[in-house]
């Protein structure tokens, strides 16, 4: 029983970053259906960015709480511009080209992301500065430390945010109008250009969070670090279904959970195959994801 | 536009240079040289799957991967030869095409990335962890190819061995986008439900593309590792898939001198870069950005015409190639009630879009389905055509049932269609988009096709002249070699109708053919829908124009809430007041002045 519950909290944390980026494919999905392939290395750009931060304030002696925040505020917007400069200068130009020549420019920008890490801070690991202790509680024989329960609360209140935000504020509702029909958002006077940045904005900002917690949870980061990330919350994003929001943070949690378990019951070798098969088998018996809906086309 | 016979020329020049480039150069260069082949191969093959049939593939290394580790695992296991394991590398690489196929038949096309995806991580991962497949370290000691006793181990040799392998891949895939399945991919590309409803099998030409992409990913695998003697899984990893998927779409989708630019550049470019050291791929990936930017449709864009029509004369010469010739051959036999409609309902949710219809068409008749907006006219064609499923009641049709049947089999029963949005293959030429319609109807094997075998050729020729007669019988025989998207609205619509007939249709549906047009085009479309009844196709027409429905039609039948209110000869239905009731609505004035008598034709529409 204690490993289960270890093995929950374990899944729950790592499907916490899983779901926070998978946030980020989705959202850009919908509004401009663009895999966006260059988002797992935003990811890695928000954790070198908090990791700059840090070490750099590691000399003023600051409370370790209120370092963290200003690295993860920093992190925030530093990589959400860089996520609108990308849209700008990138993807913006081919929204009306051929949907495999904007895949291509967003590999390109991937590509580019960590070869430009790499030459900036190397291709070695970068340590995080271990601020949060290794504190933390036993609940029925399994072990469980306060950074945990930190990422998995943060995680969930910047979810909730997301998704008030989508839901009840005009630019939120200007967002899922666009992901209806761009054109018809256009007409009704939405800024669309301004609406997508802003998506961008978001989606960029919240991997960034990811890539910070990341980092002050595993302590090192790398270049190559977004790949893996990248990979699993995009499998998380079509398994929830992508475009949807729920969607990405249930499909996240389930993939960190699916991956927890099959790394403690199975082994961490075959842990790509088995969420893998998992997504595989899900789409074929429910081809639009898990909380997906159907479009029915008219003819 | 570039005509066929000079990228001919360019092409067979530059296979020329490629194949003496070894004695004029050294071994280094002839080492980049055999990449950049092996890359083309691999890029031809996966352009079947993303440039011809529109389909994404992230996971192609896994084709690549299986053909290098059968050829590895076969010859050093049990001493096979090099040549005694192309076919079984053909075979399993084949085999995981249509594994990787199935799965993804139904989905929608941007699931395909991480499936594929995920299937090549899943090939990877196996090689990584099975002891048979040597774990990370690989396998060593795989054997040369040989020819006639020597082995080809010299650079030179290899070199030659890898553009034996690219022309004949490269003859094929050539001979493949000329023939009725690269039509057929194009035309799932371009819109992949129309192509379902003119006749193109679309599960099945996609699994063709998985599988026919995968044994060429698979012959290259081979050559792979008879060239460097070991393998192991890092060169087959997602890098590599999307290395080969940069190199198609760089290149240009579809395009075969284009993926061929593609793989010199991706292949040569990083070896060119070599004095940049560290920044070298950092300046890759900014280049290809740019390059994206700047030619979005890639470097060297896909022709828009694969084959030419036939001119006038060629055409008429070809016997049995007339229309009304072809439409008599099929509709013969038909029987006085062709098709019949028995108590059809369909429910959208807790909608009746259609509720409880019957009715019949006999043959050789004009019937007109009219009504107002939402009275389930296309709903009736779609339960007709197969695109939905009635929710109860059936359709007879020759007597049979077409319950069950998929769109394409509708029309191989011959029940054609055109839409209410038009729906061409717009970036095919008008020639081709009518040939998709027919190719269902197209009897000879793929296989000889290929190989344009004498009675095949004479086949083709029959088919192409029968295509181009379809096209001048709409009268659209001189812009046959146009871009079907170019056409002005008018002529698209009688392409669509030319596409429809060509599969020799023994009744015809059309949804709203006027509408859009101009009373000209109207006119001559009235023209044209008696033509087609006086071939012996009977015609069934959605129409809102009223002076058109009541100008053509030997019966029609009026819907209005998803049922049947009236049916009958033209002049009793526009005097039947629960149709005038329908389009006009009700007003208690109304009831009082007595019957409203002929109300004009011009107020119906």
């Amino acid at each position: 029983m204690s490993e289960f519950i270890q093995l929950v909290i374990a899944g729950l944390t790592t499907g916490s970053f899983y779901a926070l980026v998978a946030l980020g494919y989705t959202m850009v999905y919908g509004i401009v259906r663009l895999i966006n392939f260059a988002h797992g290395d935003i990811f890695m750009v928000g954790a070198f960015l908090g990791w700059t931060v840090l070490t750099a304030l590691a000399a003023t002696h600051m409370p370790w709480g209120l370092g963290i925040l200003i690295a993860l505020v920093l992190a925030m917007a530093l990589t959400g511009g860089i996520g609108v400069v990308i849209e700008r200068f990138a993807y913006q130009p081919l929204l009306s080209a051929p949907p495999l020549s904007i895949l291509i420019t967003a590999l390109g920008v991937s590509l580019a992301l960590e070869n430009g890490v790499l030459l900036i801070f190397g291709p070695g690991f970068n340590t995080y500065p271990q601020l949060i202790g290794s504190g933390g509680f036993m609940i029925d024989g399994a072990r469980i430390t306060d950074i945990q329960v930190g990422i998995i609360i943060l995680s969930f209140l910047l979810m909730a945010a997301l998704y008030f935000f989508v839901h009840y504020t005009f630019i939120g509702t200007a967002m899922r109008a666009l992901a209806v029909d761009r054109d018809a958002a256009r007409l009704m006077g939405i800024n669309v250009e301004g609406v997508i940045q802003i998506t961008f904005f978001l989606g960029s900002a919240l991997a960034a969070v990811a890539g910070v917690m990341e980092g002050l949870y595993y302590t090192e980061i790398n270049f190559f670090m977004g790949f893996v990330v990248g990979l699993r919350a995009f499998t998380a994003a079509v398994l929830g279904g992508i475009g949807n929001i729920p969607g990405a943070m249930a499909g996240g949690l389930l993939i960190g959970l699916l991956e927890a378990f099959s790394a403690g019951y199975i082994s961490s070798r075959w842990t790509d195959v088995i969420v893998f098969l998992v997504l595989i088998g899900t789409l074929v018996i429910k081809p639009t994801g898990l909380f997906g809906e159907r479009v029915v086309e008219r003819m | 536009m570039k005509t066929a016979i000079p990228a001919g020329r360019l092409g067979v020049a530059a296979l020329a240079i490629a194949a003496v480039l070894p004695f004029l150069t050294d071994n280094y260069v002839t080492d980049v040289a055999l990449t950049i082949v092996t890359y083309g191969i691999l890029a031809l093959g996966l352009n079947i799957v993303v440039g011809y049939a529109g389909l994404l593939d992230l996971g192609y290394a896994a084709f690549f991967a299986i053909g290098a580790y059968t050829t590895a695992l076969m010859e050093t296991l049990l001493n096979f030869n090099f040549w005694e394991t192309i076919p079984f590398a053909l075979l399993f690489a084949g085999i995981s095409g249509v594994i990787i196929g199935w799965p993804t038949l139904r989905l929608r096309s941007d699931y395909l990335a991480i499936v594929t995806l995920g299937f090549g991580e899943i090939v990877r991962i196996i090689a990584v962890n099975l002891d048979i497949t040597g774990g990370p370290n690989g396998i060593y000691g795989i054997n040369p190819a040989d020819v006639l006793g020597h082995d080809l181990t010299s650079p030179k040799s290899v070199y030659a061995l890898g553009l034996v392998f690219l022309v004949i891949v490269l003859v094929l895939v050539i001979r493949l986008g000329q023939s009725r399945l690269g039509r057929a991919w194009t035309s799932l590309r371009e819109d992949e439900n129309a192509a379902e409803a003119v006749g193109v099998p679309t599960l099945r030409v996609k699994m063709l593309a998985y599988v026919i992409g995968a044994l060429i990913g698979g012959l290259g695998g081979s050559l792979f590792a008879a060239r460097f003697g070991t393998i192991d899984p890092t060169s087959f990893t997602y890098a590599q898939s999307v290395t080969i998927l940069i190199i198609v779409v760089l290149g240009g989708r579809g395009s075969i001198p284009g993926v061929l630019l593609g793989a010199i550049i991706v292949a040569g470019l990083p070896e060119a870069l070599r004095f940049l050291n560290l920044w070298r791929e950092f300046v890759f990936a900014v280049a290809l950005i740019l390059l994206m930017l700047v030619r979005p449709q890639g470097l060297w864009p896909a022709r828009l015409r694969r084959i030419a029509a036939p001119s006038a004369d060629e055409a008429h010469d070809v016997p049995h190639a007339e229309v009304a010739k072809q439409i008599a051959a099929v509709t013969a036999g038909d029987p006085e009630t062709l098709l019949e409609a028995r108590n059809v309902t369909r429910v959208f949710g807790g909608l009746k879009a259609v509720t409880d219809v019957s009715f019949t068409v006999h043959r050789g008749e004009i019937l007109s389905l009219i009504g107002p907006n939402g009275a389930g006219k296309t709903t009736v064609f779609n339960c007709l055509t197969g695109v939905l499923p009635p929710t109860s009641g059936s359709i007879l049709w020759d007597g049979r049932s077409l319950s069950g049947l998929v769109p394409h089999k509708v029309v191989g029963r011959g029940l054609a269609r055109t839409f209410q949005g038009i729906r061409l293959f717009n970036n095919m030429t008008v020639f081709e988009n009518v040939l998709v319609g027919m190719d269902h109807r197209f009897r000879v094997p793929l296989p000889a096709e290929l190989m344009g075998l004498p009675f095949a050729r004479r086949s083709t020729g029959l088919h192409y002249a029968a295509g181009r007669n379809w096209l001048e019988f709409v009268g659209l025989a001189d812009k046959a070699g146009l871009r079907a998207g170019d056409l002005p609205y008018g002529d698209q619509r009688r392409l669509e109708i030319a596409r429809g007939l060509a599969g020799q249709p023994r009744l015809l549906l059309l949804d709203e053919p006027a509408a859009g047009m101009n009373p000209t085009e109207k006119q001559s479309l009235m023209g044209l829908i008696r033509r087609i009844r006086d071939l012996g196709t009977t015609v069934m027409l959605i129409e809102h124009d009223m002076l058109l429905v009541m100008g053509v039609s030997d019966r029609v039948i009026v819907m209005d809430r998803g049922q049947i209110i009236a049916e009958g000869a033209p002049a009793e239905v526009q005097s039947n007041p629960r149709v005038i009731e329908a389009y006009l609505g009700t007003e208690e004035d109304d009831a009082d002045d007595g019957p409203i008598g002929n109300i004009p034709v011009g107020m119906l529409a």
